[in-house]
């Protein structure tokens, strides 16, 4: 038997205990064991005992005889034995050596580093046979070092270079005994690491004297992540110490994305993996929608993480329970990682990663709007992955449906960029404040008597205490009369001061955040001509990274065997497709052909069938069954287009009746399950040529795919088709009065802009009114465009502002029946997305001046309709306003509660969804309400987040202008 | 007629082309601590102050706006003006540096560097008064500390005649800096159709040698009360102090290296947004694999 290196005595459970032995004592014991140790190793030292020659025919000899070693001469049993015996006392002594006076080495410890024991002993074992016994000792020994020595070691070099070839000479082994104590030791390394990371410098450096800037640890770990039971398990709990330490060092994190291999195994997954892991959460509340960090570490860590990979893969599979669970870890690893290029790999498969055709992306987006807890978690994800400032994930998620300018008038480009001067906007959504929680009704804990006095003369009142001052203050100044300062004598919402100061502290991080963006997105770059492609068809790169998955089929599509796959979402995108250089057979006549080749299909592809199961749900007003709302993300769409429609007829009724809205041919389009819907047919003159848009094109080809075929879902999709046709007729015929409309606002626009554009030699009669304004010419965009809308009035996508907008107001209009978290998370969303000082983005969600094609769905528009519920509500229950205090109370504790906990923990960036609450009041005491009382609670929040929205629309006046080049 | 070139003011918001003014040195010990742009915009809240009452001026500030909540009416107007600030700031009115108030938005310091012209080498220090009910009332008015020797400058009062170009003020197409940029227009063209002062005028028609002595007699007169306290006390207000190298030359020194906003390099405050975004492109990860920008 060869020698073991690990003292037996810690084995038995008989750990040798030194404890009071003089330090004196055992050094000397220590060096004793050395000598004879050093005694046998020279003995057999082929370098030291022989001349080459004669260590040659050692070899030889050793090579000779049977069952010798290749690297040196037999060891007799006895002084292997011996060696084992010294060795292992020798550590012992080690391990329990204190470190010297302010934390110099101990005695021991420092002969170890001088006498460079442990490489001497290393490379002597190397000289015999290696085998995986032998490297199981050693790395049983380092463990226990590394483990349980009292002083640090990692530190010397003479420790630390064994070790690392060790575990360089570990790293091809298959033997299972040994993978488990390398991923042992392994583990044991990183927890050191992650209490001391001085130590990781060293571990580079001692890299390098290899020969390569490797992080050994790391590339170790890799191969053991997938696998299962403890080995997996620690590995890759290792990792995930790592990773916290990467987002601490950079170098790391570098090494981590640039030189291993763990963005690509990652970016992998293997399906194996999902079995082994927790499928289900304890729930711990109501409240819970994400996964804490008392929570998640007691769980292990990495297995979530992994977890949240794995889930993309095994969605569909998966049961409500699991698919918020796995929600929840997806969360968790997005707020974990923050190394730019681990983050690229996980983003890049949510954005483009396709399960049966459907984006991971959409399926999460459609996941917001279920009922349950999933939806709850779902907008947690969602919260996170826009705080991220990821230009790719915002413009999959909103922007690439906002350049196209599609939602606007054509004639309202301009607005976009312009500025709200006179804080037009807030006023605006201010005024939606319910009656029953303005600012003057509010109860004395939040009404503030305190006024803001906006001219400082306060003081100069306060100190008089004279009124008569304070009424005299605009007599102040420089004597001559002029006024100079405006009353301070109303009641002002102070509230709205932290507002005010959050909102600005959010819009300037976002802002120089978004310095790294490709492009301001302010509907001139990118240009909203050359972006053109409608919603659900893919963009030009998109298809090409189909095809990178996906061999394209270029041939003529081939008939379908009954039951075989669905037809290749890649050719479907091809179809949809206007990029010349992806596809040139199919792409030349692709834009301009409303009949793409539709190749005979028996059974409609998985999605759509899904998609068609999810429809007749939503159509009917709910979801049934948990686990069947997978895939219909294409639904909400069209979901989307009809409640636009609703509100529409809605709007219109105060001034004529919807009949007159109906246009001949009107139809019933009454859907399978007695759900009637009129809809005007209103087929235009060019409806059947090439009526439908690009993104319905999109659409119909799916649906036309199937409808020779499918007998049993024929006549909901045709309805459907009939739905859609009939939104675009009706957004045609709208569009020229309102664009009509428009058009004043942007000829004075044009004009301001212009004028502001002059320079020194202007002349100032122009200035004023009675000077008449030079016509300008009627279209600020000429008749390029002009033409180009006309000619491409086919194409005109049905405006849409994306799934994610949608779903998001979809639920923000219901409000009131949601619970306080759901909302909380919502408003927090919105808010932060209309911090982004993106001009589409922002002019979508505040500016309430632009006019939108009538069936997009604006924020103001949804948050006027809570308005008027709430109003409803109060008007109709006497007790509401009461209840009313008792919720703005509650929630004010909950926040002050926050607060403390906050504080207390040390702060540290908390959820600044707290911060929507009033914050200066002093706590009041909180009253019991029940949290069912939903309503109640979402009005509080509702005139709240108003009051968040309308100063994040001023301070985008003036934050979003400031010139940057300064 | 030239001027002691050793001053400096306090005018630390709105310096705009520092390098340009020769000898433009900024002052900040005056000055309190309003940073630019980086804190609360509004001033702070007194505590247990006593609302003081004063109903004359009540009305049309807080209703201007849409009829809302007459409690945001303050915050509106305060943004109005700030965004107008940030307007002049864009502009980069050649010559002119204008700082709000501490104790109110609506009056803003200002002085204007006079280059060329009949008015070579003056420095005039004017106020700028907004109407409190802004942009709905009249256009604000410019009044110069010292009556400037002009046509369209009251001799008593210095007040400029600014409805002249701006017979009614437009929201959303009238802005501050455009009278500001006119206050530096009549100096150098000058026009003395109804003037308010009529002398001026008539010498100008009539004796342009004995204008440009009086004008040159004014310059001077303007300058030598360069360092005399700001006509109105407010922290804000633009002073000017003799060059005293202690305290000036490192201002000097920074105006000359500093070029961006020290925020820029603000570590508490640092956050990086992330693309992957080909510029030119709306495709996610459409840029080649390289280190992501960060």
């Amino acid at each position: 038997m060869m020698a073991s290196m690990v003292p037996s005595g810690s084995r038995d459970g008989q750990p040798l205990v030194l404890k009071g032995v003089d330090p004196e004592t055992c050094m000397i014991v220590f060096k004793n064991h050395w000598a004879q140790v050093v005694k046998i190793l020279e003995k057999h030292d082929p370098l030291r005992s022989s001349s080459t020659l004669a260590s040659l025919g050692a070899i030889g000899l050793g090579a000779g005889s049977s069952g010798a070693s290749r690297f040196g001469p037999t060891i007799p049993g006895d002084e292997a034995s011996a060696v084992q015996n010294y060795v292992e006392h020798m550590l012992l002594l080690l391990m329990e050596e204190e470190s010297g006076q302010a934390g110099a080495m101990g005695p021991i410890l420092e002969f170890v580093v001088m006498e460079n024991v442990m490489e001497r002993l290393f490379v002597w074992s190397l000289r015999r046979e290696f085998t995986d016994d032998m490297k199981l000792e050693q790395l049983k020994m380092y463990e226990m070092l590394v483990g349980q020595s009292r002083q640090p070691l990692l530190h010397h070099k003479p420790v630390l270079r064994p070790l690392m070839m060790l575990l360089s000479s570990c790293s091809g082994t298959a033997a299972p005994a040994v993978e488990a104590q390398l991923v042992l030791l392994l583990h044991q390394l990183c927890c050191v690491l992650a209490k001391d990371p001085s130590i990781l410098e060293l571990f580079f450096h001692t890299s390098e004297d290899q020969g390569a800037a490797n992080f050994l640890i790391f590339s170790l770990l890799i191969p053991f992540i997938h696998r299962e039971g403890t080995v997996g398990q620690q590995a890759r709990d290792a990792l995930l110490l790592i990773m916290a330490l990467s987002a601490e060092n950079e170098r790391v994190a570098r090494h981590v994305a640039e030189n291993t291999y763990f963005c690509p195994v990652l970016a992998t997954g293997l399906s194996g993996l999902y079995s082994s892991l927790p499928t289900k959460l304890e729930v711990p509340s109501e409240e819970w929608h994400c996964l804490h960090k008392e929570e998640w570490l007691r769980l292990p860590s990495l297995v979530q993480f992994l977890n949240s990979l794995e889930f993309c893969n095994a969605v569909i599979q998966l049961t409500l329970e699991e698919v918020m669970t796995t929600t929840a870890y997806l969360d968790l690893f997005l707020r974990s990682v923050t190394e730019p290029a681990l983050l690229q790999t996980f983003l890049s498969f949510i954005l483009l990663h396709q399960h049966e055709g459907v984006y991971i992306l959409d399926t999460l987006v459609s996941r917001i709007n279920t009922p349950f807890q999933l939806g709850t978690v779902s907008l947690a994800l969602f919260r996170t992955l826009i705080s991220l400032y990821c230009e790719d994930v915002m413009l999959q998620l909103v922007l690439k449906y906002l350049i196209p300018c599609n939602h606007m008038m054509l004639s309202q480009r301009r607005v976009v960029r312009e500025r709200d001067f006179y804080s037009a906007s807030a006023a605006k959504i201010l005024a939606l404040t319910p009656s029953c929680c303005s600012p003057d009704r509010s109860p004395p804990p939040l009404r503030q008597l305190d006024s803001i006095l906006f001219s400082k003369h306060g003081e100069t009142a306060k100190n008089s205490s004279n009124t008569d001052e304070g009424s005299g203050f605009s007599e102040e100044g420089d004597g001559s009369g002029n006024s100079c300062t405006i009353g301070s004598e109303i009641y002002l919402d102070v509230s709205y001061l932290h507002y005010l100061y959050d909102a600005r502290l959010s819009i300037s991080s976002c802002i120089r955040a978004c310095r790294v963006w490709s492009a301001p997105y302010d509907g001139e770059s990118p240009p909203p001509e050359k972006y053109q492609p409608g919603v659900l068809e893919e963009p030009a790169a998109d298809a090409r990274q189909t095809l990178k998955r996906v061999p394209p089929l270029l041939g003529p599509p081939r008939p379908r065997p009954p039951g075989k796959e669905p037809p290749s979402i890649a050719q479907l995108e091809l179809e949809w497709d206007d990029s010349f250089d992806a596809c040139p057979v199919q792409a030349a006549d692709a834009p301009v052909d409303p009949k793409p080749p539709q190749p005979p299909s028996s059974e409609p592809p998985k999605h759509i069938q899904e998609m068609m199961r999810s429809a007749i749900k939503v159509v009917k007003g709910s979801y049934i069954e948990e686990s069947d709302f997978q895939d219909d993300v294409l639904v909400y769409d069209l979901i989307a287009q009809k409640d636009a429609s609703e509100v529409e007829q809605t709007s219109d009724e105060p001034g004529g009746s919807p009949s007159d809205e109906a246009q001949p041919g009107s139809a019933d389009v009454s859907l399978k399950n007695g759900l009637c819907l009129t809809l005007p047919t209103a087929v235009t003159a060019d409806g059947g040529k090439n009526g439908l848009n690009a993104k319905v094109k999109g659409q119909t080809d799916c649906n036309g795919n199937l409808q020779s075929a499918v007998d049993s879902s024929d006549d909901l999709l045709s309805q459907y088709e009939e739905l859609i046709r009939t939104l675009v007729g009706e957004a045609g015929g709208k569009q020229a009065i309102t664009e009509g409309e428009a058009r004043k606002s942007v000829t004075a626009a044009t004009e301001e802009e212009e004028e502001e554009e002059e320079e020194e030699e202007m002349d100032f009669t122009s200035y004023t009114a009675e000077t008449p304004e030079p016509e300008k010419p009627q279209s600020p965009f000429g008749s390029v465009q002009r033409f180009r809308s006309g000619s491409s009035k086919g194409s005109y996508a049905v405006p849409f502002t994306g799934p994610f907008m949608s779903v998001l107001l979809s639920r923000l209009e219901n409000m009131l029946s949601n619970t306080l978290h759901v909302n909380l998370l919502l408003t927090g969303i919105l808010a932060q997305l209309a911090a982004y000082p993106q001009p589409l983005l922002r002019s979508f969600l505040l500016n309430t001046n632009l006019v939108f094609q009538p069936t997009v769905r604006s924020l103001y528009q949804v948050l006027a309709t809570v308005k008027n519920q709430i109003e409803e509500l109060a008007a109709c229950r006497k007790d509401f306003t009461e209840k009313i205090t008792v919720a703005q109370h509650w929630l004010l504790a909950r926040e002050a509660s926050f607060i403390t906990a906050d504080r207390s923990s040390g702060g540290g960036s908390g959820q600044h969804e707290a911060g929507r609450i009033l914050k200066n009041s002093p706590p009041p005491k909180p009253k019991d309400i029940s949290l069912d009382q939903t309503d109640v609670f979402a009005t509080v929040l509702f005139s709240e987040f108003l009051k968040e929205l309308a100063a994040i629309a001023q301070e985008h006046s003036v934050l979003s202008h400031i010139p940057m080049e300064e | 007629m030239n001027l002691n070139p050793f001053w400096s003011m306090s005018a630390n918001t709105s310096r705009k082309r520092s390098d340009e003014e020769q000898s433009g040195h900024t002052d900040q010990r005056a000055s309190p601590a309003r940073t630019h742009f980086s804190k609360k915009v509004l001033p702070p809240i007194p505590k247990n102050a006593t609302p003081f009452t004063k109903p004359a001026l009540m009305g049309p500030a807080a209703h201007t706006a849409n009829g809302t909540h007459a409690s945001y009416g303050p915050f509106y107007l305060e943004y109005s003006l700030l965004a107008e600030f940030t307007l002049v700031i864009k502009q980069k009115l050649p010559g002119i540096y204008v700082q709000p108030s501490y104790k109110s938005a609506l009056m803003w310091f200002g002085v204007i560097f006079i280059r060329h012209g009949l008015y070579q080498d003056g420095v005039f220090k004017f106020t700028v008064y907004i109407p409190d009910n802004y942009p709905d009332g009249e256009c604000p008015k410019l009044v110069f500390d010292i009556p400037v020797f002009h046509p369209l400058v009251d001799p008593v009062s210095g007040e400029l005649d600014v409805r002249r170009a701006f017979t009614k003020w437009r929201r959303n197409h009238n802005h501050i800096w455009q009278v500001l940029m006119y206050a530096r227009t009549v100096f150098y063209k000058i026009n003395t159709t109804e003037p308010l002062n009529p002398e001026a005028a008539v010498l100008y028609e009539k004796d342009v040698q004995l204008f440009k002595s009086k004008v040159v007699d004014s310059v001077k007169l303007c300058n030598s009360h360069l360092f005399d306290q700001p006509k109105i006390d407010d922290p804000y207000a633009i002073s000017f102090s003799p060059w005293n190298p202690a305290v000036h030359e490192e201002a000097k020194e920074r105006m000359f290296t500093h070029k961006r906003r020290p925020e820029d390099h603000h570590k508490g405050t640092q956050v990086s947004g992330l693309s992957w975004v080909k510029p030119g492109s709306t495709q996610p990860f459409s840029k080649e694999d390289g280190p992501p920008q960060s």
